[in-house]
């Protein structure tokens, strides 16, 4: 089963480790079920044989870096939104590049499992990548799918799946070359009218049963303590009340302001299957068309959130606005 | 139900108001629809005190902040005008029409506005029908 691309991750992962350059290599290993990849840690370099990277690797690594001790010295197999989290993360001096070693890897894009199992009797036994198609075995039967048709949402809409930043870039096709900032797909949303958009995000933040794995997955939210769990003063509904659910996918979107990358792993980790990332997308399109901002990819532009601009334009414009109104 | 005033949700950035009368007028003689927020500095306004008010059942929300380079702390409302710019916006996506959600940014000299914003923008507000999205806090207190 091992192909090329993880023959690459290992030996590089082994030179790695071998060589003292990093203390651990954050990637992925085959999870206890057979369809699912789970985060390892892997600290000896007899152990990178385990590493593989496909596209049932659903979470997004970048997280792990806010769990680790001060001072390690962490090497990462990175896709393109891992390095862009990465990047916005080394931005909000959250982590030291320097410390980091990243191991990148150009992204084929995602797989959504509700997409490979439309119905709720099947249960998944197995899933092969072969090339442009997969092979999904259910308990009732085989099928052969397109790649394309079975990827995740945010996937398809991605415009930068080649790492950016990476120490090394591992020599495999991705899924597309880079392309402009794309989120064409959101101008349907922006057509609704007002009562058609409340009620599209009504009938998604209703379901929601406030577990928090959406903030769980997010390397983004990097928060000590979450506005959800303060109890005094309590900010808002903690319980599942519409006000409550509403409040929590408002404000968790709005804190990504300029800081989501698009990674989806909120969507993949919620149990609701409730869609969120195009609240956060709408958002990012907002912050791109007013600033020219791009989450993660500048090393060098600061998000506009955390820059302090007098914004003569934009702020006169207003002001007119106001007395003529 | 419509003949009830509008309920406003005034935000008001403690250093805006230069003139203590309009200073007193605002801590004492508001209307009774208008709630006051008094905060050290609008950029204290956090998206989720807004969020509380629109959910709280505020037909309107109104800034006032002071001008740009005229702010006690320096950059405050700078700050804040970014975020609740942004916010207004997120929010009128989401089905709170930003005709709503109005900023005002208090010119040192202004004098006797203040009085005059709000008789405007409550005008506005009765024109309009009331909101009902994201009211949900308090449609479940009337349900409770």
């Amino acid at each position: 089963m091992t192909n090329t691309r993880d023959q690459k991750i290992q030996a590089e992962a082994r030179r790695l480790l071998q060589d003292g350059v990093v203390d651990v290599v954050i990637g992925f290993t085959r999870g206890t079920l057979p369809y699912r990849m789970q985060p390892c840690f892997i600290q000896e370099a007899d152990e990178t044989t385990c590493l593989e990277m496909n596209g049932l690797c659903s979470n997004n690594l970048a997280i792990y870096l806010n769990h680790r001790p001060r001072g390690e010295r962490i090497a990462m197999v990175v896709r393109g939104c891992e390095s862009r989290a990465i990047q916005a993360l080394v931005l909000e001096n959250r982590h030291a590049r320097d410390a980091l070693y990243l191991i990148g890897v150009p992204c084929t894009g995602i797989l959504d499992l509700q997409k490979v199992q439309p119905r709720e009797q099947d249960a998944i036994l197995s899933i092969q990548e072969e090339g442009d198609q997969v092979r999904v075995i259910l308990s009732s039967g085989e099928k052969l799918l397109n790649r394309s048709d079975v990827l995740h949402s945010a996937c398809v809409h991605c415009n930068h799946p080649v790492p950016i930043n990476a120490d090394e870039i591992i020599d495999e096709p991705g899924l597309f070359e880079e392309r402009s900032f794309d989120k064409s797909y959101l101008d349907a949303f922006r057509g609704l009218t007002l009562d058609e958009r409340y009620e599209r995000f009504r009938e998604e933040a209703e379901r929601c049963v406030r577990c928090y794995a959406c903030r769980e997955a997010c390397p983004m939210c990097t928060c000590e303590e979450c506005f959800v769990d303060h109890s005094r003063p309590q900010w808002t509904d903690s319980t599942i009340c519409p006000a409550g659910q509403q409040a929590w996918h408002i404000i968790r979107a709005f804190h990504q302001t300029g800081r989501c990358v698009s990674c989806g792993a909120c969507e993949r980790a919620c149990p609701m299957n409730i869609k969120m990332t195009y609240l956060t997308d709408l958002l990012n399109r907002d912050v791109f068309e007013e600033y020219g901002f791009e989450p993660g990819l500048d090393p060098a532009l600061m998000p506009p959130f955390l820059t302090l601009g007098q914004d003569k334009e934009k702020f006169t414009a207003q002001q007119e606005g106001q007395h003529a109104s | 139900m419509n003949q009830t005033r509008p309920a406003i949700v005034l935000f008001q950035c403690q250093y805006c108001l230069a003139s203590s009368v309009d200073q007193y007028w605002v801590e004492h003689e508001l209307p009774a629809n208008v709630k006051l927020v008094k905060v050290p500095c609008s950029g204290r306004i956090d998206p989720l005190y807004v969020l509380n008010a629109v959910q709280g059942g505020a037909d309107g929300i109104m800034v006032c902040g002071c001008m740009p380079e005229k702010c006690h702390y320096k950059e405050g409302n700078l700050h804040a005008r970014r975020v609740l710019a942004e916010f207004r916006n997120f929010l009128h996506l989401l089905g709170y029409s930003q005709e709503r959600f109005v900023f005002h940014w208090m010119h040192i000299d202004e004098r006797g506005v203040i009085q005059s914003l709000l008789k405007d923008f409550e005008e506005k507000l009765e024109k309009m029908s009331p909101p009902v999205h994201l009211k949900t806090r308090a449609f479940s207190r009337e349900n409770a």
